[in-house]
């Protein structure tokens, strides 16, 4: 559990963050988003202690995070960034050991805990475990990134727009990975971006942040409802939230249980999202789905007007 | 023969000179530190008038002990100040210094390594401990600078990185630092080594002996046999030393 | 950033302890000036140290004037000894002046980047210390040793002045036209490019020393044997080894450089210019070459500031220049010779560096980035 209570940093005359209170759970992963320049990727760097906070306090499971050593503390928290940050003259399998090794971990442990984090990341051992970071495409890289933060096992995992720099469908195919990891590892996560669909995928709770303040928090369906102002109404899309919104619903919470009315004849996985029904309706110039489970058997149907969400 | 045969044995030479060249290079100096009186005959020619067509003052094999002591010792010396200098400028209790340092490094190689050597003279006196003061001095500065673009041309996300799994600055400077910077640093301490092999010749005209002595008294008396035995050998020792650093270079690049 | 400035900005103060002046038999600054003019010396210095505690952009600028004065002051100090001197004596500099001089000079440095002056402004803070020491070499300086090694020899000097500076350009002149060709026929060729660059890295391994002394015998031999190079003034000893090794040494910075600025000139720049139909010819003279021309320059300060050097070496071999006045004052044992010699040497070279350099960075300002 992290919380943060009145944190607030000074460079110089500048605020950049201007007290921020936060609490992010156990296995919460929490998105901070916000335009450039709005304090997300200091307040993320102030938990590890990479900046020091001028003023307020930042804890950890209860206790002040200055109380720690701050050498100790970085080695209990995973750190991903952006540009991987890798190692340039250490093999990857080095690379993922570094933690374990400064924690002193036996040989032997450390080899075993490499072996198991690459199987986990689909990075074969065989092909990978031998090369160097620019042998590596950039989806590998950021794959060692992350197993390099898990390698000890932290509770908390901090990400500083870890996918920012991947091409559009490296960058979803990780971010579908990171949800996947996360139901099997339930860590602690605070992952900042300024890509607002990559933080509405993510989030279990969305943090707004402009001018070093936080503007909104809350689940992500919640801001698509009831954005505080403009900027964050803005920010979250305009009037193309609907289709957001859409994005974040599965066909699943809108079907009917099949009917005695004939199938109809485009089908739809009760797993997509809304979006992608509406799409098939467009496309198709249908207003009726049936809806697919992962056997491609009818189970259901779902209607243009239980898609928007209308009463009747 | 088939043309990939005459690339393989290109590249099978090329690889033997990489390997061995520096080896061959010191070979060749000490047979000819040793063997020069058997040249006797061709220097007899190029000088029929002189009495004496070798260098006979002092051996030469002595001449080149002095040589690479001389320049063993400043650029050894250079090199622990250089390098130590330069990280601690770069260190957060030294940077105040880092601007400054910078600067004084690259104003300095604009100077001349004669104009150092002649100017440590008034200073310190003739003989060899100036030489090494001077060669130290000047030798610093490729050092110091190489040292400093190593450092700081590590990308910052590695850097950060480091920080961030929670390595402390001793284990950042051992492990990531100087790894990283290790061949821009090598570069440094290859030019600074080559340019004071260069100047400790000079040095024989403020008293020290070396094998830059034969050539001043060649020049001073008229004898050309002279002169080239010294150019020979120092030329020599230039390439052996300059093709040993190479060597070492692409070592440390091909393990990157 | 505080605490840097200080710890060698108080070195002056420390500095002033062993102030001495050698004179024949070293004498401490107090024993020559008094103790009273001793320690009103010392104020400016004492002073810019405190100024320097903590440096606010206030009291930088005062620092840099009480620096200026302490410049202005050392021709000063140096008078006020020298006109209590018999007029045959001769005056030595200290290493206790050598040390302010070195210091004043560093915080000179540092202060130019803390206050970030501008490069005709940095100059022109040094005009005042020019005149000071102008004005005290002509009025009460006479007995200082460099000045009278200077006035015995001003003939030579201007000669060796004119050597020098003919030497290098000759050699700076050919490297840049032959290097020029050798980068454009490199660009062409693969194979030129590594025999080319293999045979030119291997010459500047070569000590200079022992390249003069190569050149020797084979010069001599050919001016033995045609009589038109003798003519000419070719001979193993003199300008013609000395220029020769002068440009295969300038001929590695220069073809390096002239081959990089070419060949890494954004190739999006030249894709546009030929996607706007200039010609071959017209992409490189009016892209490809204004765009490169600061690396290009700057190969020819590096150059330049190489070939200062080495031609001080190239006395040896009787080519001139500063450096015989240097090879003279060694032989002799004559330090002020020396110094008559080596202080011109890193003068001209830090001149060219600087002239060079203003002018690179006038040609990046002027359209290219």
């Amino acid at each position: 559990m992290i919380e943060l209570f009145g944190v607030t940093k000074h460079f110089g005359e500048e605020v950049a963050v201007d007290g921020i209170s936060l609490r992010v759970a156990k296995g919460e992963l929490c998105v901070l988003v916000g335009t450039s320049g709005c304090g997300k990727s200091t307040t993320l760097r102030m938990i590890n202690r990479l900046i020091e906070h001028t003023a307020g306090e930042i804890h950890l499971d209860g206790q002040p995070v200055r109380t720690f050593d701050e050498v100790t503390l970085r080695r209990r928290i995973g750190y991903v960034i952006q540009n991987t940050g890798l190692f340039p003259h250490w093999t990857v399998a080095r690379n993922i050991g570094l933690v374990p090794r400064l924690l002193k971990w036996p040989r032997q442990r450390v080899r075993e805990r490499v072996e198991e984090l690459m199987a986990l990341l689909g990075l074969p051992m065989a092909e990978f475990a031998d090369k160097y970071p620019r042998q590596l495409s950039g989806g590998q890289a950021q794959r060692v990134g992350v197993a390099r933060a898990l390698a000890a096992d932290p509770e908390i995992l901090l990400m500083d727009e870890p996918f920012g720099a991947l091409d559009p469908i490296t960058r979803e195919a990780l971010q579908l990975e990171l949800l996947d990891l996360q139901a099997r590892l339930h860590k602690t996560i605070v992952f900042v971006t300024h890509d607002m669909d990559e933080a509405l995928r993510l989030a279990d709770r969305l943090v707004v942040m402009r001018q070093g303040r936080i503007v909104q928090q809350g689940a992500p369906v919640e801001l698509l409802h009831a954005p505080a102002d403009e900027f964050v109404a803005s920010l979250l899309g305009g009037d193309t939230r609907g289709l957001k919104e859409a994005a974040l619903t599965r066909v699943r919470d809108r079907m009917l249980p099949l009917g005695p009315r004939l199938l109809a004849h485009e089908r739809v996985a009760v797993d997509a999202p809304l979006s992608q029904a509406l799409s098939l309706m467009l496309w198709h110039r249908v207003d009726r789905l049936t809806v697919v489970d992962d056997e491609d058997i009818p189970i259901g149907e779902l209607s243009l007007r239980r898609l928007v969400g209308s009463k009747t | 023969m088939s043309r990939r045969a005459v690339v393989g044995r290109g590249l099978r030479l090329r690889w033997w000179l990489g390997e061995w060249g520096p080896l061959a290079w010191l070979g060749l100096l000490l047979v000819l530190c040793l063997g020069m009186g058997e040249l006797e005959g061709p220097f007899r020619w190029i000088e029929p008038d002189s009495r004496e067509v070798l260098y006979a003052r002092s051996s030469f094999l002595a001449l080149l002990g002095q040589h690479v002591l001389v320049v063993g010792l400043a650029s050894l010396a250079a090199v622990m100040i250089g390098v130590g200098g330069a990280i601690a400028v770069t260190r957060p209790f030294g940077r105040d210094f880092l601007p400054l340092v910078s600067q004084l490094a690259s104003i300095g190689q604009t100077f001349p390594p004669v104009a150092v050597l002649a100017l440590a003279v008034p200073v310190l006196g003739f003989g060899t401990l100036p030489i090494i003061v001077a060669l130290l001095l000047y030798g610093l500065l490729p050092i110091v600078r190489n040292t400093l673009a190593g450092i700081q041309g590590i990308d910052p996300g590695v850097h950060e990185a480091a920080r961030g799994m929670g390595m402390t600055r001793r284990q950042i400077l051992l492990q990531v630092e100087l790894p990283l910077a290790a061949p821009v640093i090598l570069a440094g301490v290859r030019t600074s080594v080559t340019v004071n092999v260069a100047t400790a010749a000079i040095g024989a005209t403020v008293g020290a002996s070396n094998l830059g002595d034969p050539i001043i008294s060649g020049i001073v008396n008229g004898n050309t046999a002279y002169v080239l035995q010294g150019a020979m050998l120092i030329g020599l020792l230039a390439i052996t030393v300059d093709s040993a650093f190479e060597r070492v270079q692409r070592r440390l690049v091909q393990r990157v | 950033m505080l605490a840097g400035a200080v710890a060698w900005l108080t070195l002056p103060a420390v500095s002033v302890a062993p102030n001495r002046i050698v004179q024949g038999t070293p004498q401490r600054a107090a024993e020559a000036l008094g103790w009273g003019v001793t320690l009103l010396a010392s104020v400016p210095m004492l002073a810019v140290a405190v100024l320097a505690w903590r440096p606010t952009p206030r009291r930088l600028p005062a620092a840099l004037a009480l620096v200026i004065a302490v410049l202005v002051a050392i021709p000063l100090w140096l008078s006020a000894v020298a006109v209590s001197l018999e007029p045959s004596s001769r005056l030595g500099i200290g290493s206790a002046i050598w040390c302010v001089l070195f210091v004043s000079l560093l915080a000179l440095i540092e202060l130019r980047v803390r206050l970030a002056l501008s490069r005709p402004f940095g100059w022109a803070v040094l005009v005042p210390v020019a005149l000071a020491w102008w004005g005290c070499l002509a009025q009460w300086l006479a007995p200082l040793a460099l000045y009278r090694e200077y006035q015995g020899r001003s003939d030579q000097f201007y000669a060796a002045f004119l050597q020098h500076l003919v030497l290098v350009g000759a050699a700076v002149g050919a490297a840049i036209l032959l290097g020029a060709g050798l980068a454009l026929a490199m660009r062409r060729r693969a194979g030129l490019r590594r025999v080319g660059f293999g045979i030119l890295n291997f010459l500047q391994t070569i000590p200079s020393i022992a390249l003069f002394g190569l050149l020797l015998a084979p010069l001599a031999w050919l001016s033995a044997r045609f009589e038109w190079l003798a003519a000419l003034g070719v001979s193993g000893i003199g300008w013609a080894p000395a220029w020769l090794a002068l440009l295969g040494y300038s001929l590695l910075p220069m073809v390096r450089n002239i081959f990089v600025a070419l060949d890494e000139v954004d190739p999006a720049v030249i894709e546009s210019a030929r996607g706007m139909g200039m010609s071959r010819r017209q992409v490189f003279l009016q892209v490809r070459l204004p765009l490169a021309l600061p690396v290009v320059l700057e190969g020819v300060r590096i150059t330049t500031v190489q070939a200062i050097g080495l031609t001080a070496v190239a006395a040896l071999i009787g080519a001139g220049g500063f450096g015989t006045f240097v090879f003279q004052g060694l032989g002799q044992a004559a330090m002020d010779l020396v110094l008559l010699g080596a202080l011109p040497i890193i003068a001209l070279a830090l001149i060219a560096d600087a002239l060079l350099s203003a002018l690179t960075d006038y040609l990046r300002q002027g359209g290219t980035t």
